[in-house]
């Protein structure tokens, strides 16, 4: 069995002018949480997509547990789950008999791993799945697909739209239960609490190019918040290495910046600064600080 | 494939119901008024149209919820092939149908065979089944509508317009409805994949594509033809549509009376008795020969091309043809109780040819009719209940219509006019033999009048051949004056070239858009059809410069489609198919090729980067 579930090389999509995938290359190894984190438009569903076969690329190619995403087969996609955002599910249908169909179809089928997953919600089999709360269908939705007992389990954006309790209940049940042990899972999510407590490994994207691959500490310690007391004008921006944002509180500027070692704190006083710190910061900080650096954003007043 | 079968089908089936229902108390709704197992072609159509858009509907909402992207990743990434879960999907939705339109057809009709005294023939066993396939090729055409690239998806409709306008009748009506549901089926067999909205890859799947939606834009075409002669209409310079239309043409021909249209043919005439017979046109009644039957049914064909059924007054029965049996049979109009049997003679045997009848001769009592079958003029006498034959014209020809003129009766067949002697009609009812014949001198197809006046000695007879001098099937219009005399000699008194009013770029534009698709769409509708006396035409050759400007066509889309395949992702092989195929189909296989294969993204790529460059 391949180390590897999944693997792109040079892979591209385009949607007309619009480049969605450029030149991905990507190698995900098998038996870990991999997170997907990007702006709207980075492309993660289009990946998803091409690799599930739903979507043709424009060049480059890609593979899914070592098949060719092009042409897999009914037997490919039983190793295979998929939670999507919306939690399709058929809503005229009871919640037994959606079990029972998935139970029928999927070889592999663990009931334990589904009585366990399942047991976290208060789930009637006989509740019509249109009854179902989001919570509870995206519960619901998780069972069916763990109980699948996949290799390989594609999250996308699982958690939109929940509250925070349903959100925890989730997190908690794909942590935490024995079913999902073993599986390699995709995670892609734009709440970085979440990654930061579930992730092995955190991909950033955007603009369809691939920007990190590495685990979430690693990448947060990659980022340092720098605070520095100019008494005079600060630094061009666009000579601050590594900057990812700049902010003026109170007569002090603050550096978010990317791969600067203890150098930078010479480069600021080199400025002029009097009095510098710097600290970490938290994952979501640093991750929406690197994708936020190549966005238009509203000139603060 | 059964469990999305059970998933599916539990989801529509409370709609079915519904529906079923609703359908039904229609139905019934409409029995009461009339007779549905006698209604004349159109009134099918119309309903047929109904079951058919009930259909669409249907497969579009389905297939629309599913197509969805995460309803569609969710529907196909299972350990299911597509084509299972396509069936399981499709074999729901046929048997939501089959619930909503077929099971309130057959209790109609059940009804009508045990409920009541109306006729109820084998050619009625196939309404709900041809009713079921109408419903389900809609409802295939809906799936494929929703599921196919919007660029074309809209061309499983072009199976649901052969259909409608296949020429078939019958059981022939139902093989024609299950090839048309089986082509839509491959169709959407193929585009059901994870990529639905991706060009067909497989050659198969590129033809059962491509044949509909070449003929879709063949149809589009004529259509866009059709708009064009809209606007040629309001210009006020359409020859049909002008106050004065062209001098010698067949419009104004066809705008004269009678009187004036047996002139107008005579007035070239060298014979020397032209003027004399010219004066007594002037003088005399002109008759119109009309051909009262205007379509000739044809047995165990669903619906009626005419009128099968007449009401005794005088007995108060209502008499219904019965294709099972050839023979009429009656209910009472009194109390809707079963009146028996009526075939021809004192023992009541079966017509050869389907009866229909055309109202009453002179000479008839009360409550006779007269009844046309084949080549024979029967007549119904009222009184004795009893059918008999009164006149017959040659073997092989069809009666089409009979009229009264002074002492005589003409009847009119697909070839040839006929004299009896109306005194022998109205004396008795034996059998009468003809006094004189003459042969049409065209084609039946082609004949737009005949008109008849009486001579002292014999008869002049005009027929004009306009019937189809505005399309490509007719033979090009002219008009024909006869001179019949009482020993049944003919003379050919003039023949009148009659101006084509059109010209030949309008009347052959339905060839000329496409040779190839046009002879298709001929040979398909027909198949299977019976042509009928009036579908005989003397129809002339295409004139050269209709096949120079159809050759043109063919040769710019050769290389337009040549240019196109170059700048399209395909292998040799396919390159050189497209471009023979737009040589050989034209404009049709042309846009075809554009909208069925899309530029490569990767020409797309290159073009926008040169662009911002």
């Amino acid at each position: 069995m391949s180390d590897v579930v999944i693997e792109t090389r040079d892979l591209c999509k385009r949607y007309g002018g619009k480049l969605a995938i450029d030149h991905l290359d990507l190698v995900l190894e098998r038996g870990s949480i991999h997170a997907i984190v990007g702006a709207n438009g980075a492309g993660k569903s289009t990946l998803f997509r091409i690799l599930l076969g739903f979507l043709p690329a424009t060049s480059g190619e890609a593979w899914v547990l070592g098949r060719d995403s092009r042409q897999l087969r009914p037997e490919d996609r039983e190793r295979i789950g998929f939670v999507n955002e919306e939690h399709t599910l058929p809503g005229w249908m009871t919640v037994a008999a959606v079990t029972a169909m998935q139970r029928r179809q999927y070889a592999r089928w663990s009931q334990p791993a589904f009585d366990e997953v399942i047991g976290h919600y208060r789930v009637q089999a006989s509740q019509k799945v249109a009854q179902l709360s989001r919570g509870e269908r995206a519960g619901f939705n998780l069972a069916l697909s763990l109980a699948q007992r996949p290799e390989l389990l594609v999250l996308d954006e699982p958690t939109l739209g929940l509250d925070v309790v349903a959100k925890r209940a989730f997190l908690e049940t794909l942590m935490h239960s024995n079913a999902a042990e073993g599986c390699t899972v995709i995670y892609c999510s734009h709440q970085m609490e979440e990654i930061e407590r579930i992730a092995d490994n955190l991909i950033i994207m955007e603009r369809g190019a691939l920007r990190n691959m590495s685990p979430p500490d690693d990448f947060r310690a990659r980022v340092v918040h720098w605070v520095a007391d100019i008494p005079f004008r600060g630094p061009d921006a666009r000579l601050i290495p590594g900057l990812l944002d700049e902010q003026r509180i109170d007569g002090v500027y603050h550096y978010l910046v990317l791969d600067q070692g203890d150098d930078f704190a010479d480069f600021l006083r080199a400025c002029g600064a009097r009095d510098i710190h710097h600290m970490p910061v938290s994952l979501d900080r640093a991750v929406n600080g690197f994708l936020a650096r190549h966005h238009a954003a509203p000139v603060a007043a | 494939m059964r469990d999305i079968f059970r998933a599916e089908w539990l989801r529509y089936r409370l709609h079915a119901v519904l529906f079923a229902t609703a359908h039904l108390l229609l139905l019934a709704f409409f029995m009461r008024l009339a007779d549905l197992g006698q209604q004349p072609l159109n009134v099918y159509r119309l309903t047929g149209g109904c079951y058919a858009i009930v259909g669409i509907l249907l497969g579009m909402h389905q297939t629309g919820t599913w197509r969805r992207p995460n309803q569609w990743l969710n529907l196909l990434h299972r350990p299911v092939p597509p084509k299972h879960i396509a069936l399981g999907l499709l074999c729901a939705g046929s048997l939501a149908l089959c619930l909503a339109i077929v099971v309130p057809v057959g209790m109609a009709l059940a009804w009508q065979a045990w409920g009541t005294a109306r006729v109820v023939d084998t050619r009625h066993l196939l309404v709900p089944l041809a009713a079921g396939l109408l419903a389900t090729g809609g409802y295939l055409a809906g799936v494929y509508g929703m599921l196919a690239d919007r660029r074309y998806s809209a061309c499983g409709l072009v199976l649901i317009a052969w259909m409608a306008m296949a020429q078939a009748s019958g059981a022939a009506f139902v093989v024609v409805q299950c090839m048309a549901c089986a082509w839509l089926l491959v169709m959407v067999l193929g585009a059901f994949r994870p990529d639905p909205g991706a060009p067909p890859h497989a050659v198969l799947q590129s033809v059962v594509t491509a044949v509909p939606l070449m003929m879709g834009v063949y149809l589009l075409l004529v259509l866009l033809g059709f708009i064009g002669e809209l606007a040629w209409i309001m210009q006020g310079s359409h020859p049909v549509n002008m106050a004065t239309p062209p001098a010698g043409g067949y419009v104004e021909t066809e705008r004269m009376s009678g009187r004036d249209r047996m002139l107008a043919g005579m007035a070239g005439s060298r014979l020397p008795e032209a003027s004399l017979w010219r004066e007594q046109t002037g003088l005399s009644d002109v008759h119109t020969m009309d051909r009262q039957l205007g379509d000739v049914p044809v047995r165990q064909s669903m619906s009626n091309g005419a009128s099968t059924s007449f009401d005794d007054e005088e007995q108060r029965i209502h008499w219904t043809f019965s294709h099972d049996d050839m023979r009429f049979e009656g209910i009472h109009m009194t109390d809707g109780r079963a009146a028996g049997l009526l075939g021809v003679g004192a023992n009541g045997r079966p017509f050869e040819d389907i009866a229909t009848p055309e109202g009453t001769l002179p000479g008839m009592q009360k409550g006779d009719v007269a009844l046309m079958a084949g080549d024979t003029l029967f007549q119904y006498v009222s009184a004795s209940r009893a059918i008999v034959p009164r006149l017959r014209v040659a073997p092989g020809e069809t009666l089409l219509g009979t009229t009264p003129v002074g002492g005589s009766l003409v009847a009119i067949s697909d070839r040839a006019i006929y004299v009896f002697d109306g005194r022998h009609l109205v004396e008795g009812e034996a059998p009468v033999a003809a006094r004189q014949r003459v042969a049409i001198p065209g084609a039946s197809g082609d004949l737009a009048r005949a008109e008849l006046v009486e001579l002292v000695d014999g008869y002049l007879l005009s027929f004009t051949f306009s019937r189809h001098a505005y399309d490509l099937l007719g033979t090009a219009p002219r008009q024909s004056i006869l001179r019949v005399t009482d020993a049944g000699v003919v003379t050919v008194v003039a023949t009148r070239a009659l101006g084509a009013d059109f010209p030949a770029f309008y009347r052959y534009r339905t060839w000329w858009a496409s040779p190839a698709m046009y002879a298709l769409s001929d040979g398909v509708l027909a198949w299977s059809g019976h042509p009928g006396p009036y579908a005989t035409y003397a129809t002339p050759p295409v004139p050269r410069a209709s096949i120079l400007l159809a050759a043109s066509l063919a040769l710019l889309s050769l290389l337009a489609g040549a240019w196109l395949v170059s700048r399209r992702d395909l292998p040799l092989s396919r390159r050189v198919a497209w471009t023979l195929c737009c040589a050989v189909v034209g404009v049709p296989g042309l846009v075809c090729l554009a909208l069925m294969v899309p530029r490569s993204e990767r020409y797309v790529a290159t073009r926008f980067r040169t662009a911002h460059a």
